[in-house]
């Protein structure tokens, strides 16, 4: 167990000097599309912690400054609209904030609350203005879908929750606020 | 010619270093998306992370030393596992998560206790308290709580060990088998102190 270990760690090292890639210990990386089409990605977010109101661009906000207090992310489902300021500390947790408008269907949040419901780094709740019907956020990149069965919902958790552009790997969704 | 000489020895370098990478992984496949051992590390993971969140809840209410130390053994312990558990991911260039159902990598011949796998909820996963059962935590006092607390973490051990058990038999990983058999080892003890600490407060 002792030797294998070092030998593959021998062989990391050997890879790593030969590609020289891979060898940089900085564990995020700017946000990127990861592949998946429709996914915007934004880099140079900041994040300072405020108890200020933060004056988001983007409509879900995609990260910048935020209340020192994350929101549960633990397959949570809010009913009501939740402060953009503690749900952004949640995307810096490497947390999937799932939003819709007032255009989807009872129905169609029931589907959306049953893909989130008690699943890791994931959380959900009611945005009645942004641009699309269903908004799918993570630190530093966003999709927007018009319906439920869009597979790119799967291929976007997959890729994000804890993915390589969490600012905080290993942070946890557990003990937040919850409203 | 210096300069090609330069780019012929950096090409052996480099021929060199992935002949050496590759002979000293060899034999040793990294484990798929679908592998219990990927499985095993994110469900563990969220397994791991409800009982550090029962633990804080019981470290907030109790001022009972005896309490305080387990519950902040159990926060470390099991919050370094979940940052193992995430390295191998990373380590077999994996996804943290998956939308695959909770348990659907054990082996259901080998787990009488747990055969109706794949499961719908993480919830479901063998020792996990409900979310009822977490604000009955948040709500209790005193010795009533530090009883709660202690059967919830003794069921959850024991869930815990179960899982630890159902990976043993399906990896043959070093790093996969060591953390396992530390773990079935390891919550057993605290098992039995617990239970030493639940019959305290009968």
């Amino acid at each position: 167990m002792g030797l294998s270990a070092l030998a593959r760690a021998g062989a990391a090292t050997v890879l790593c000097a030969a590609f020289l890639v891979g060898c940089s210990a900085a564990p995020t990386e700017e946000p990127s599309s990861e592949g998946i089409d429709g996914v915007q990605t934004y880099g140079d977010l900041s994040r300072d912690h405020t108890e200020d109101p933060v004056d988001y661009p983007q409509s879900p906000p995609v990260g910048g400054n935020h209340n020192p207090v994350w929101l549960d992310c633990t397959g949570t489902v809010y009913d009501e609209p939740v402060q953009n300021e503690n749900a952004v500390h949640s995307l810096e947790h490497g947390a999937v904030w799932i939003t819709y408008d007032d255009s989807v269907s009872a129905d169609d949040v029931a589907a959306v609350a049953d893909v989130v419901d008690g699943q890791p780094y994931t959380f959900m709740s009611p945005y009645p203005d942004q641009d699309s019907p269903i908004v799918l956020t993570a630190w530093g990149v966003q999709l927007g879908v018009d319906s439920v069965d869009d597979a790119r919902i799967d291929e976007f958790l997959t890729a994000y929750r804890q993915g390589p552009q969490t600012p905080e790997p290993g942070a946890t969704c557990e003990s937040g606020m919850m409203p | 010619m210096k300069y090609l000489t330069a780019v012929v020895a950096a090409g052996a370098a480099l021929v060199l270093g992935l002949v050496l990478g590759a002979l000293l992984l060899g034999g040793e496949a990294t484990p798929s998306d679908t592998s219990a051992e990927a499985g095993f590390a994110r469900d563990m993971s969220v397994h791991h992370e409800q009982a550090v969140e029962l633990a804080f809840i019981i470290r907030d209410r109790s001022d009972d030393p005896e309490i305080r130390a387990l519950a902040y053994d159990i926060i470390n312990t099991q919050r370094a596992q979940i940052g193992m558990f995430s390295g191998w991911l990373q380590q077999w260039d994996l996804p943290q998560t998956s939308t695959a159902p909770p348990m659907a990598w054990v082996d259901h011949g080998h787990m009488s206790a747990m055969s109706d796998m794949p499961m719908d909820s993480y919830d479901d996963m063998p020792g996990m308290a409900s979310d009822e059962q977490l604000d009955e935590l948040r709500e209790a006092k005193g010795i009533q709580a530090e009883r709660m607390f202690l059967e919830l973490m003794i069921d959850h051990h024991k869930g815990g060990v179960q899982m630890a058990e159902a990976v043993e038999p399906l990896t043959d990983r070093d790093e996969v088998e060591y953390l396992a058999s530390t773990i079935v080892q390891g919550q057993q003890a605290e098992i039995f102190a617990m239970e030493q600490m639940l019959a305290d407060r009968s």
